[in-house]
């Protein structure tokens, strides 16, 4: 635990860039999933780094939030794609575009 | 509750009403005597409480009852007083005994719980307009019975021109309530309170020239509501109501509130002469024109809507020039006098088959004795035959007049006491004198007049009139009421009997200030003598012209030649309808024409149209963003979390 803050922040955010490249750029639906994982643990990361950081356990309180969100968020979105997924047998996303206005 | 029978005075013909509208195909004919039994009560409570009034002398204010208080200074409750117990035993009284007549005459109507249910609802109203013991009270009492009025004269719904005359008396009469309702706004604002006593004790706070106003602003909703010049168009068309109705409400009490209006506000009159003045002269020119018109008519109730009118004015005049008790006591001979004559009217209508024009009438004298004799002594009253009680109560308006110092409203109305003799006996001599005409054919009486386009009885005039043979009440159920008002329209008068020592004036006295004569003025008998000669001079035209032996052997050309020679001007009315038309009812409609043809298309329903539009075109800007990629969306939720991120990090290199 001796590592500097910065080092933390750095990989938060590399985890950070990743996830969104990956959420904007890929088109398989489970992918992007991943990548939204991602996203959360790097917040995760930097809300526990922040708290350590300053002595405050607010930022752990939230990232067990954050976690519990995140679970929701997998099972509803691997429905969504596996109900999708029985109705189309779709690999992208963009074709999914029955919503549009 | 001290005063328990003052609500039930009140409230009993309101219980009525609603029983009747409840239950009225329920009651079927048990409606006419529920609602008069209720009345009656109503009637009984008021002489039982009389004693409560009179015995507190010098009292303006008579007693109190309080039924709620919204703030302080704006308490609700009834008043029981000398001016407001004439006009309770008027309205119950005369109320009760037409109520029983229109059991008889009304028989076999298909609406006629709901009749008796308006009937009940506007002596509510009445009621209502003169037991309330604050300006509010009476504002609510002055437009409930409008509205009675209205739904009254508007009974026969099927009728167009029934249907068209209640809307026409139902939007003058809302003028006068404006008027009405702008006094109360001023009162209130100057004065802070609604209760007549804490209006009266603070007449300090009145300038003239609002004391002016504000006696203006009551003024009209008196004319509009007592049909004085030039609100009274609405008074003869109103006719179309059934005759128990034309007895009550515009002839006995409804149309006599503006007189109770100036009676109750005397101290605010009294304190203005500009306003006396304009109330007596407009009530002097509405005695003239009425009995000028009342000449000029065919229909036996439209004459007499006209002589109600002339007499009114008459009472605005007195009540006007600050002769209050006077102007009240013609007020009481009237409404005895004048239902009297509209119930024999409304005999002879109910037994002629709903016929109401004089001309098809002549020698009922023979056939309907009764409604004769009723006639006969309105007429003496009406005409002011000595002994009668209108002779008492015209002449006591006419010599006031003249003390209080305004000779020409004097000559006027003495000249209208000659007009009126002449027209009401004019209306009997061709009613019962002479030969039965009813069998004539109508051209040969000369009834093709324009005139009469609207006003003669027509095959369709009531529905059920051919079901009448069998549903007959009993005759007594008219004739009664009719018998029972010949003693008041006779004797009354006596009461006003002896100048100031009567126990007229002495009722009075403490009530309202004393009457201060003008020096110089010539003794009553001068008045009396001067009417008595005209009323004779007035009855003895008509004679020439329609009672004499030759007039009524020859009736049928005379009556042909004066209906198609009778002058243009007074078949119009003076033109009074034509003139409110061009002045009102024309720019009106241009107004709403312009409205209709410009404002509506090219405002209103332009502004939905271009709101439509814009919506549209908004929804095709914005579904240019749905474009149902999901990872455009992510796209864009990145971009506005960098936009953050860069808020917030230039934010803190400022700091």
């Amino acid at each position: 635990m001796n590592a500097p803050v910065e080092a933390y922040i750095a990989l938060s955010s590399i985890l950070f860039f990743i996830g969104i490249v990956g959420v904007i750029a890929r088109r398989n639906p489970l992918i992007q999933l991943m990548s939204v994982e991602l996203l959360f643990n790097s917040a995760n990361l930097a809300l526990v780094t922040f708290a350590r950081t300053w002595g405050n356990n607010v930022g752990h309180i939230f990232a067990f939030l954050v976690i519990t969100v995140a679970a929701a968020e997998a099972a509803i979105g691997l429905a969504i794609v596996a109900i999708v997924f029985r109705k189309t047998t779709f690999v992208d996303v963009d074709e999914v575009a029955t919503l549009k206005g | 509750m001290t005063h328990p029978l003052l609500i039930l005075i009140w409230l009993g013909p309101l219980v009525g009403a609603m029983l009747l509208w409840t239950f009225g195909p329920q009651l079927r004919t048990l409606a006419g005597p529920i609602a008069s039994a209720l009345v009656g009560v109503s009637f009984l409570a008021a002489v039982s409480e009389w004693s409560s009034a009179t015995l507190i002398d010098g009292a303006m204010q008579g007693v109190r009852e309080p039924l709620f208080a919204w703030l302080p200074q704006f308490a609700f409750g009834l008043q029981w007083d000398r001016i407001s117990l004439v006009w309770t035993l008027i309205i119950t009284g005369v109320g009760f005994l037409i109520h029983v007549y229109s059991i008889g005459y009304m028989s076999g109507e298909r609406a006629f719980a709901r009749f008796f249910a308006y009937l009940n609802f506007f002596v509510f109203a009445m009621l209502t307009l003169v037991l309330s013991d604050n300006v509010v009270g009476l504002l609510v009492g002055w437009g409930l019975v409008g509205l009675a009025s209205y739904l009254l004269i508007g009974y026969y719904i099927e009728r167009p021109s029934a249907v068209a005359a209640s809307r026409k008396a139902f939007v003058i009469n809302v003028v006068g309530d404006v008027g009405i309702l702008f006094a109360v706004f001023v009162i209130v604002a100057k004065v802070g309170a609604i209760g007549y006593g804490d209006v009266f004790g603070k007449l300090a706070a009145f300038t003239p020239a609002e004391l002016f106003i504000v006696c203006l602003a009551l003024f009209i909703g008196a004319a509009a509501k007592s049909a004085q010049v030039p609100l009274h168009t609405w008074l003869p068309d109103a006719m179309e109501g059934p005759t128990p109705v034309s007895a009550l409400i515009h002839a006995a009490t409804m149309v006599t509130a503006g007189v109770y209006l100036i009676a109750r506000f005397a101290p605010l009159w009294s304190a203005s002469s500009d306003a006396r003045m304009l109330a007596g002269s407009i009530g002097a020119l509405t005695a003239l024109t009425g009995a000028i018109l009342g000449c000029a008519q065919w229909d036996i109730k439209r004459i007499l809507a006209y002589s109600t009118m002339s007499q009114i004015g008459y009472m605005i005049m007195g009540v006007g020039v600050g002769a209050y008790d006077a102007g009240i006591l013609h007020f009481l001979t009237h409404a005895f006098f004048k239902a009297q004559l509209f119930l024999g009217a409304g005999i002879i209508i109910h037994n002629l088959g709903n016929e109401q024009d004089v001309r098809k009438m002549g020698g009922l004298r023979k056939q309907m004795p009764f409604a004769f004799s009723a006639m006969l002594i309105g007429v003496c009253a009406i005409c002011g035959v000595p002994g009668f009680s209108g002779f008492f109560s015209k002449d006591a308006v006419l010599t006031e007049t003249l003390a209080h110092g305004h000779p020409v409203m004097w000559l006027v109305g003495v000249i209208t006491a000659g007009l009126t003799a002449y027209y009401m006996s004019r209306m009997l001599y061709v009613t019962f004198f002479g030969a039965y005409r009813g069998n004539i054919d109508p051209s040969e009486l000369g009834m093709r007049h324009p005139e009469l386009a609207g006003t003669a009885a027509s095959p369709d005039h009531h529905p059920e009139a051919d079901d009448h043979g069998h549903a007959h009440a009993p005759a007594w159920l008219m004739s009664g009421p009719v018998a029972l008002l010949m003693i008041p329209s006779t004797l009354i008068g006596w009461l006003a009997f002896g100048g100031d020592a009567s126990p007229w004036s002495r009722y009075f006295a403490p009530v309202f200030p004393a009457d201060v004569p003008v020096a110089g003025t010539p003794p009553d008998w001068v008045t009396s003598a001067l009417v008595l000669a005209l009323i004779v001079a007035g009855a003895g035209v008509a004679y020439l012209r329609y009672g004499n032996a030759r007039a009524l052997v020859d009736a049928i050309p005379r009556l042909r030649t004066e209906a198609v020679r009778m002058p243009a001007v007074l078949v119009n009315a003076f033109y009074f309808d034509s003139a409110i038309d061009a002045l009102f009812v024309k720019p009106a409609q241009a107004v709403g024409r312009w409205f209709g043809s410009v404002v509506d298309p090219h405002v209103i329903d332009a502004g939905v149209r271009e709101a439509s539009i814009s919506a549209n075109w908004l929804g095709h800007l914005f579904r240019s963003f749905e474009t149902g990629l999901v990872r455009a969306y992510a796209l864009t939720i990145a971009f506005g979390v960098a936009c953050f991120a860069i808020y917030y990090v230039v934010i803190g290199v400022a700091r």
